[in-house]
């Protein structure tokens, strides 16, 4: 890639993870959530790995930490629910709102999300939704990139027929 | 001045992921030093002016996720962002 693009290409990157998380924290009161602004930070981390190459992008993605993110994001996701389902009888009720008045004080506390909105547990699930699409896509990515073509038994390259 | 500590908290966790793991390899010939972090930090800045807050939010004029976000990937960069060979393996 030339050389314009490696100047340019990682501080790119990293306006555009931010603008990714901005997206998923505002996903409860304007368009975006946890899918585009996790599929946001994903194309910053796809934009490092196809100008740099895999080996000297500056963005890391081990395999041991997609595997954290994806697991600590479904985690979360159905911790949430469960508290639902365990304090209100729903999986997934918004504990932090309360519509129906049926959930202690202390819990539609601990579950508010605190801003002018109090969206109660959408934010926390954008958030959650985010963690997974972002390690996701970029795993698709990274299988792509890192793809050497495929091999027969002695080790020698199988051609494609055409 | 009020300060909703929802989108301060969860971007910089957010950001802070993300800056952990920039790690720069040192055999690359990539050279970018603090003062061009410097110099994405304050473009950040005036980006998040430019998207400005939330609806509802009237707290400060800037987009507050995308400030701390940025300063979550800082502060991941500088605490846990260093290049360690067999860590950053794909």
């Amino acid at each position: 890639m030339s050389t314009i693009l490696k100047l340019f290409i990682f501080p790119a990157a990293l306006i555009i993870t931010c603008l990714g998380v901005n997206t998923i924290l505002g996903g409860h009161i304007t368009p975006g959530g946890g899918f585009q602004g996790g599929a946001i930070i994903a194309g910053a981390f796809i934009f490092c790995a196809v100008v740099y190459g895999l080996k000297d992008s500056p963005i890391k993605f081990s395999h041991d930490f997609m595997g954290r993110m994806e697991s600590i994001g479904a985690l979360a996701y159905v911790f949430i629910g469960v508290a639902g389902l365990i304090f209100a009888g729903s999986f997934l009720y918004n504990l932090g709102v309360d519509l129906y008045g049926i959930v202690p004080a202390f819990i539609k506390t601990i579950f508010d999300y605190p801003d002018p909105t109090h969206a109660g547990v959408i934010p926390y699930l954008n958030f959650a939704v985010g963690l997974k699409v972002l390690v996701g896509l970029s795993a698709v990515v990274i299988a792509f990139l890192g793809f050497k073509g495929e091999f027969d038994e002695d080790g020698e390259e199988i051609e494609e027929i055409e | 001045m009020i300060f909703y500590a929802g989108p301060i908290v969860l971007g910089f966790l957010l950001g802070f992921i993300i800056g952990s793991r920039i790690k720069v390899n040192p055999e690359s010939k990539l050279n970018f030093t603090w003062g061009s972090y410097i110099t994405i930090f304050i473009a950040a800045l005036v980006a998040a002016y430019f998207i400005g807050p939330f609806p509802y939010y009237q707290d400060v004029p800037l987009a507050s996720g995308f400030v701390s976000a940025i300063v979550g990937i800082f502060v991941g960069k500088v605490t846990l962002g260093r290049y360690v060979k067999d860590d950053t393996e794909h």
